[in-house]
């Protein structure tokens, strides 16, 4: 376990040496960054053995690094259950997208143009996020936070030809900072408070006598509002569909597996200070199933088939938010997991639609597809039932997880939100499923034809992984992921069933597919045209994103804008005018008009010295005479 | 003689060497002059030191560094005015003006 550091070591070297050398290496080195990523991967296992050898709990390595004043910082690293499950889906992922990559980023027989670049940014993001879950302190972790972010925006703007790439890239970069602010400000006042940089000793010295609560609450509240940009909360969700101008294997890494699981990671790894504040975890919950409820319902509307996924995304970290304000660090933790699985595995399958049909994203345009495409369709089917809740799929178990943890922790009014959810998430997957891969397939789709091998076995292999994963939660060889899986201070609870629970979601869900069934099962639309005509405003609202975007873009244009004209004007004439240029200006007229007494002659200078302390000593003088 | 007698005589000879710095074109007088305003200098001290009534010779030690330095002082200052003289012909004060602004 000490060695765990070793793991994200490789991908910064891959991305190292990338970065220097790819112009030399065959393909561009990517298969190097693959196999960097593979050797994480492998060096997770030892890790994980390790701690079933040693006793799971939370294991420290500190490690020095430097100190200022009495602050001292480390690189030293945590390893207990949260990280090594968030390791082992990290590097999981990274590699199955990482080999489709290879078959993605080919057009016919030749490599995109930057391939290598691409591969360098991959393997950095792999070991940013592989720092950030290890890190032992809070300056490393916002460190690798930042990293993270980082690639994000490279890998978003990847073809940054294109106009709308460039924008969506700096848009979620923008987006993502003002959370970063948040997390800066909330990060610096704990280590104020506690003098130290060090999670587990902040965790474990928060209701001490001498801190103040108010600073705890305070930091408590600005943490989570990093967290709520990075994982695209409600309102700082905005940056998250716009990301999917990326490419697709990058969607499903960075924006449904990993990187926007990063602020469920954050408010996990400080799971005591939210404990610690009732009424931050209050506002988790809440801002939680106000996300997923946007997020389904947006999903519900939008014919763009990432765009369907990157709400679904934003409606499951909702729920991830939700379990969290609940109490339920197990539940949470647990559907991130099966989630990044399944999530990543539907984007690998849109992915691979978008290479067979010359990127095409309209699902009207789609249809039928199953016909042309087995193994894209069966994968999608799969992890679209997974997320809607179907057993025994994996995310059936982690949402009954979160059903349970929700029931048992909070108001029922969240509890009747949540259901709620559950029949949308159906309703939406069901949609996407039946409107892409059944009915009639469109004449212009006449040619697609299923991805090359090297795509299709990570979505074949992904597929088997969504139906077992979810055991994991079974009492199977231990007492269930409830054991496993514990927040710091709290008991480990064994698995149980609650069947009243049980049946209601598997109703719900069931309910949800028959609606989208009853609606979306045949070339008929005209059912779904007069729901819309039905409840024009309402879907008008929804489509048009609940006018924030609009809302954000006419308070940019309106407010920012105008604020930051008058700053400029204020830097350019005030500023710079006055302050800058001023004392330079004054110096040169000054010297201008002294350079007339500059006469060069010793005698006048001699006779300014000698009237210099003629003058002095007649003031002395008079001093010594008036006393 | 009192203490008084020597103070004004140094006050003199001082006056004339300043007149001959300010007043006086040719560098050479300049540096005479210089030279007497130090000696004047240097006659107070003796002075002070002989009347201080302290036992010690602090005045007449510093006028002997005072004595020391100016020779060193002169043979640089002659040595300038003799580059003056070769390279501009003349050693008139009021023509040397080319730090002028």
């Amino acid at each position: 376990m000490e060695q765990a550091w070793l793991i994200p070591v490789f991908g910064f070297g891959a991305f190292a040496f990338l970065a220097l050398f790819r112009k030399y290496l065959p393909g561009q080195g990517k298969h190097l960054s693959v196999l960097a990523i593979i050797a994480a991967f492998v060096a997770v296992w030892p890790v994980l053995f390790d701690m079933l050898d040693k006793g799971v709990g939370e294991h420290h390595f500190p490690r020095d690094w430097f100190s200022a004043g009495p602050l001292e910082v480390g690189w030293g690293i945590i390893v207990d259950p949260l990280t090594i499950v968030m390791l082992a889906l990290i590097t999981f992922v990274s590699v199955i997208v990482q080999v489709y990559s290879l078959g993605y980023m080919r057009h016919g027989n030749a490599d995109d143009p930057r391939v290598g670049w691409y591969f360098a940014v991959h393997s950095l993001f792999s070991a940013s996020m592989l720092m950030l879950v290890l890190a032992d302190n809070l300056l490393l972790l916002y460190v690798a936070w930042e990293l993270v972010g980082l690639c994000s925006y490279l890998l978003i703007g990847f073809w940054f030809e294109r106009r709308s790439a460039a924008e969506a890239a700096k848009k979620a970069f923008v987006t993502t900072r003002i959370g970063d602010v948040g997390l800066l400000i909330g990060v610096v006042l704990l280590i104020v408070e506690f003098g130290t940089v060090d999670v587990i000793e902040i965790m474990n010295s928060l209701g001490d006598p001498g801190v103040n609560q108010a600073v705890v609450t305070a930091s408590a509240f600005l943490v989570f509002f990093g967290a709520m940009g990075k994982s695209a909360q409600f309102p700082l969700h905005v940056w998250l569909p716009d990301a999917m101008e990326g490419p697709t294997p990058v969607s499903a890494l960075i924006h449904a597996a990993t990187m926007v699981t990063a602020g469920v990671f954050l408010v996990a790894r400080l799971f005591p200070l939210f404990d610690a504040v009732e009424s931050a975890q209050l506002a988790i919950a809440a801002i939680g199933i106000v996300t997923a409820l946007m997020g389904a319902a947006m999903a519900l509307v939008m014919t763009d088939l990432k765009r369907i996924l990157a709400y679904s995304t934003m409606s499951h970290l909702g729920f991830m938010m939700l379990a969290l304000g609940a109490g339920g660090y197990t539940a949470a933790i647990f559907h991130l997991l099966m989630h990044g699985v399944a999530k990543a595995m539907l984007f690998l399958s849109a992915g691979s639609i978008m290479h067979a049909a010359h990127d095409e994203t309209d699902i009207r345009k789609m249809g039928g597809l199953r016909k042309r495409m087995p193994v894209t369709s069966a994968a999608f089917t799969v992890g679209a039932l997974a997320l809607a809740g179907i057993p025994p799929l994996n995310a059936f178990w982690s949402k009954d997880e979160i059903l349970l943890a929700v029931a048992g922790g909070l108001n029922p009014v969240f509890v009747v939100l949540f259901l709620v959810a559950i029949v949308l998430s159906a309703l939406y997957m069901g949609r996407a499923v039946l409107v892409v891969f059944f009915g009639k397939l469109k004449p212009e789709n006449d040619g697609v034809h299923e991805s090359p091998r090297i795509m299709a076995w990570p979505l074949a292999l992904l597929a088997v992984l969504a139906v077992v994963t979810g055991f994991i939660a079974l009492p199977i060889g231990y007492e269930g992921i409830g054991t496993f899986l514990v927040a710091p201070g709290d008991k480990p609870h064994a698995f149980e069933v609650v069947p009243v629970w049980l049946v209601a979601s598997v109703v719900l869900a069931l309910g949800g597919l028959a609606l989208a069934y009853a609606l979306y099962g045949d070339e008929d639309t005209s059912r779904v045209d007069a729901l819309r005509e039905r409840f024009a405003r309402a879907h008008d609202v929804v489509a048009n994103r609940f006018y924030m975007d609009h809302a954000y873009q006419w308070t940019i244009d309106r407010v920012v804008l105008r604020v930051s004209a008058f700053l400029a004007l204020f830097d350019r004439k005030v500023v710079n005018d006055v302050g800058v240029n001023g004392p330079g200006l004054s110096a040169v007229e000054a010297g201008r008009r002294l350079r007339y007494h500059v006469t060069g002659l010793f005698a006048d200078y001699g006779l300014g010295i000698v009237v210099g302390v003629a003058i002095l000593g007649a003031l002395l003088w008079i001093r010594s005479v008036t006393g | 003689m009192t203490l008084l007698h020597f103070q004004l005589l140094s006050a003199a000879i001082f006056c004339i060497g300043l007149y001959g710095v300010l007043a006086r074109r040719s560098a050479v007088l300049v540096l005479m002059s210089i030279e007497l305003m130090l000696n004047a200098v240097n006659l107070q001290l003796v002075a002070f030191g002989a009347f201080s009534g302290f036992g010690t010779s602090t005045g007449q030690v510093i006028a002997v560094f005072v004595i020391t330095i100016a020779a060193a002082e002169v043979g640089l200052a002659l040595a300038i005015v003799m580059r003056l003289f070769r390279s501009r012909g003349g050693v008139n004060m009021d023509e040397i003006d080319v730090m002028r602004g």
